[in-house]
């Protein structure tokens, strides 16, 4: 049997403000992920960093260390890709006040 | 004088044996061919995201769509207990609404059908709000529940979509509910985009639910928001009168007479479709989980 291979969309034209991030993704059956950032439209100002988070339980997140510059252009493209993430999965972002990214955020995830 | 059974008895009987001595498919009463039985640790057997419709531009999708976002593989983990596991394997498909009152979300399996007959929906699933206080919080899940999307052949006479809805509504507005509905009234279409190939309804907005006559039920719930229990559910749909059959839910069996499906002109493209829809929807400002062990769909071909 061929392993377990998912793509899964997390984040659809969602307009990122403010202390953003995808909902909770639970994928403890996949040994990586990689994790990809588009702009759908024009970024709006500066656009910060987005990096992974994981968690204990899906609902306490913590900086998992794999970050990426968000897209500056529309269709840009950020990627990071993580291992050992234990269960819960998300991509989180702080945006400066006027500051914006509508994105189309995918998991690939891996058994 | 006692009389042999015939070919037809002695073949049915030597069915049910062998799918009674089957622990995978003894929990079921599937009818005779069995269309397709999900067990998630084996992936997401074809339960994908229900995306609403678009056209040149995803600002067009209905937000009733939008908000919808993949089914996960779930080892239902808890932060006081650890992964509760499903029935049969550690995992069950797990659909999740976001964080905001009234909040829906919905997995779809697509396929068609070569038979015009019964066909059956045999589900176990448990439903639990996320686990964020230390409370009961057993009204905190509004809904869930499960829809076909059904069309007759592209030869059939007076060829009409078809909709059973049903759904389980919890709580509504923090009261605790408990009763069975079902939704016949549609929405009407609505053209996405600019041109007129691609329309678009939202069958699941709150409005148009009617009791199921007898409807009220109360499951196990449980006695804190993180212990689960799965439940069975049973739905029979004939293919060929487009009319629900049977329903049923652990041990209670529910009169179909009065339910009725949404029912619309045949589409252009729909031709033979048989969509089976799992849903979820939250009462308060909290994610609500629809967790499903196994799914088998059989029909009598």
């Amino acid at each position: 049997m061929l392993p377990e291979n998912i793509t899964s969309v997390v984040a659809r034209n969602e307009t990122w403000t403010g202390k953003a991030a995808s909902e909770p993704h639970e994928a403890g059956w996949a040994r990586e992920a990689v994790i990809f950032v588009r702009a759908l439209k024009d970024p709006k100002g500066s656009q910060p960093m987005a990096r992974v988070e994981i968690s204990p339980d899906g609902m306490r997140w913590i900086a998992e260390g794999a970050e990426a510059a968000m897209p500056s252009v529309r269709d840009g493209i950020a990627v990071m890709r993580v291992a050992h993430f234990g269960n819960w999965l998300r991509v989180a972002a702080d945006f400066d006040d006027g500051c914006e990214s509508t994105v189309l955020v995918t998991i690939h995830l891996k058994a | 004088m006692t009389t042999s059974p015939t070919p037809n008895e002695m073949a049915e009987a030597l069915r049910l044996a062998i799918l009674r001595a089957d622990p995978k498919l003894s929990r079921f009463d599937p009818l005779p061919r069995i269309i397709s039985h999900d067990e998630f640790a084996n992936g997401h057997c074809g339960w994908s995201q229900l995306v609403g419709n678009y056209q040149d531009d995803l600002d067009t999708m209905l937000p009733g769509y939008a908000q919808h976002t993949g089914a996960m593989l779930s080892t239902l983990g808890h932060w006081d207990s650890g992964s509760h596991g499903g029935m049969g394997s550690s995992y069950a498909l797990k659909i999740a609404t976001r964080p905001h009152k009234g909040a829906q979300n919905v997995a779809i399996k697509r396929h068609t059908f070569r038979h015009r007959g019964r066909i059956r929906f045999e589900v176990y699933f448990t439903f639990k709000p996320e686990a964020s206080e230390l409370k009961l919080s057993e009204t905190d899940v509004r809904s869930i529940g499960f829809l076909f999307d059904l069309q007759a052949g592209d030869n059939d006479k007076g060829a009409e979509r078809v909709m059973p809805h049903l759904r389980f509504l919890n709580a509504l507005d923090g009261k605790h509910v408990e009763k069975w509905q079902f939704k016949q009234q549609g929405t009407s279409f609505r053209p996405v985009g600019d041109g007129d190939k691609t329309l678009s309804h939202y069958h699941l907005s709150p409005d148009g639910w009617e009791d199921l006559p007898g409807g009220d039920q109360r499951l196990c719930y449980n006695e804190i928001a993180t212990k689960v229990n799965w439940t069975y559910l049973r739905f029979d749909f004939d293919l060929g009168a487009m009319e629900a059959l049977d329903f049923q839910c652990n041990d209670r069996v529910f009169d179909m007479s009065k339910f009725g499906s949404m029912r619309m002109p045949a589409m252009k493209n729909l031709w033979c479709m048989l969509n089976f829809c799992l849903f979820a929807e939250t009462d308060t400002d909290k994610r609500a989980f629809l967790y499903v062990d196994s799914v088998c769909i059989s029909g009598d071909f």
